[in-house]
């Protein structure tokens, strides 16, 4: 199931220049790269004229030559050359994606073009604001994106994958959490109270006594997870919203389908103390891909099952609270996507 | 404030807030109280479907909706009122003396 009507990251935007830069995303092949000023451009990496992927091909200023039969493209995707004949058909053409830079990623539009609004761009201003210092990476996951999302909205399992870093017991078994649901977005809030902080925690934090500690995980379908996390010395005023002494960091999560059982995760760690210290960034940074690290191990073990059994039965428990919610919100965005298709193909 | 016999204290009214219930325990049995309209109400908080905290999930006008799979009850008489559940929440009577909140021992029949 993939959701086209939403934007997506395509890139990081340093992974995109003058070489052409295939990648997958939604079940369709594209090319990436940036017109001579700059501006990011995204094709089907499929020529329409044999199938060859024009990633093998290169650029001549800003025109995209195929390596089979010399076919050149204009970054409209109309094509303007076909060696050996001079009248060229009118639908002569690739297809071409809108494609946004912000937030240092490359934002892609897979669905009707017509309905690409820039404004819609989920908002991950923490990546590029002077007041947060970050860090992001990319991961490549064997498994459905929604195995990634669901991951997200149940933090219970930091206890038990990422005991070394990020989680503790006290996580699982000592924290209030709730849940709220609007339309289009689930918010799940979980406060640990007088716990001992967690490793990665007390390595950035310096904490020595016991902490107060949040996590408020942000989902805005399809897959974008912003999540507030951090804590402070117990008692200090933070669950009442006075947050001093303490660590406030964002964990950002976009994940984008790359086929039914792989995705794409982009993922940063900001943080708004220190800030112009790249050693802070870099040491917040380290602790929590390890920890990421030991996710991606879980979800291709999950995918590896679920190629085995698809759709087994499952337990629910009340952990999945918010994981479910989310899932019910990308089902109906489903059936209404699919029911507006229908309308169109009636009409 | 003596406990009264057939009676338990569970909470105190300023534990409780409109439209978000509150967890509590009535010896070994895991129920719920809600406010709605000044009126304060108890039922039993597992869902009778597949063991979910239903306190852990949305109160809708006078119901309260399983966290997990949908199902409605109505906070008032505990009355299952959609699928996935089929069988009715118990419900208990509440005694407010001044702050402090008290619940019959045995459901309401």
């Amino acid at each position: 199931m993939f959701l086209r009507n939403h934007w997506y990251v395509a890139a990081s935007a340093s992974e995109i220049g003058r070489k052409l830069f295939r990648r997958v995303l939604l079940g369709e092949p594209v090319v990436l790269f940036r017109r001579e000023g700059g501006q990011p451009v995204a094709f089907e990496d499929r020529c329409p004229h044999r199938h060859l992927p024009l990633s093998m091909g290169k650029l001549d200023g800003d025109t995209l030559q195929c390596h089979y039969h010399g076919l050149r493209f204009g970054i409209d995707g109309r094509c303007v050359r076909i060696p050996g004949q001079d009248q060229i058909p009118p639908n002569a053409k690739a297809k071409t994606y809108p494609v946004v830079e912000r937030y240092k990623w490359l934002w892609i539009w897979m669905g009707d073009p017509a309905l690409a609004d820039p404004s819609k761009i989920t908002d991950f201003h923490w990546l590029d604001d002077p007041n947060w210092g970050a860090k992001g990476s990319y991961l490549h996951v064997k498994a459905n994106w929604q195995l990634v999302v669901d991951n997200l909205l149940d933090l219970t399992h930091l206890a038990f994958v990422h005991e070394t870093t990020i989680g503790n017991a006290a996580l699982a078994e000592h924290a209030t959490v709730k849940v709220a649901r609007a339309p289009d977005n689930v918010i799940v809030t979980r406060w640990i109270i007088d716990q001992d902080p967690p490793p990665t925690f007390k390595k950035v934090g310096g904490f020595v006594g016991k902490v107060d500690r949040w996590q408020i995980i942000d989902f805005a379908p399809p897959a974008f997870l912003r999540l507030d996390v951090g804590a402070t010395p117990t008692g200090t005023g933070a669950p009442e919203g006075r947050r001093v002494d303490g660590i406030n960091m964002r964990n950002l999560n976009a994940i984008t389908p790359e086929t039914e059982t792989s995705s794409h995760y982009f993922w940063a760690q900001a943080h708004d103390f220190d800030v112009k210290n790249p050693e802070t960034t870099n040491k917040i940074f380290d602790q929590i891909q390890t920890a990421f690290l030991e996710d991606v191990e879980v979800f291709s073990a999950q995918q590896r099952n679920l190629d085995i059994i698809p759709n087994p039965s499952q337990l629910d428990i009340n952990a999945d609270t918010g994981v479910i919610q989310a899932r019910r919100i990308l089902a109906r965005l489903h059936d209404e996507e699919q029911a507006a298709l229908h309308v169109t193909a009636a009409e | 404030m003596p406990e009264f016999e057939g009676w338990q204290r569970v909470a105190t009214l300023s534990q409780l807030r409109d439209g978000e219930a509150y967890p509590a325990k009535l010896g070994d049995t895991p129920i719920a109280l809600y406010r709605l309209n000044g009126q304060v109400y108890a039922i039993d908080d597992v869902c009778t479907h597949e063991h979910a905290l239903l306190s852990q999930g949305f109160v809708e006008d006078c119901a309260i909706e399983c966290p997990l799979h949908q199902a409605k009850f109505d906070i008032a008489t505990g009355k299952c009122l959609t699928a996935p559940a089929t069988v009715d929440l118990k419900r208990y009577s509440v005694l407010i003396e001044g702050e402090e909140i008290y619940v019959s021992t045995a459901p309401l029949k």
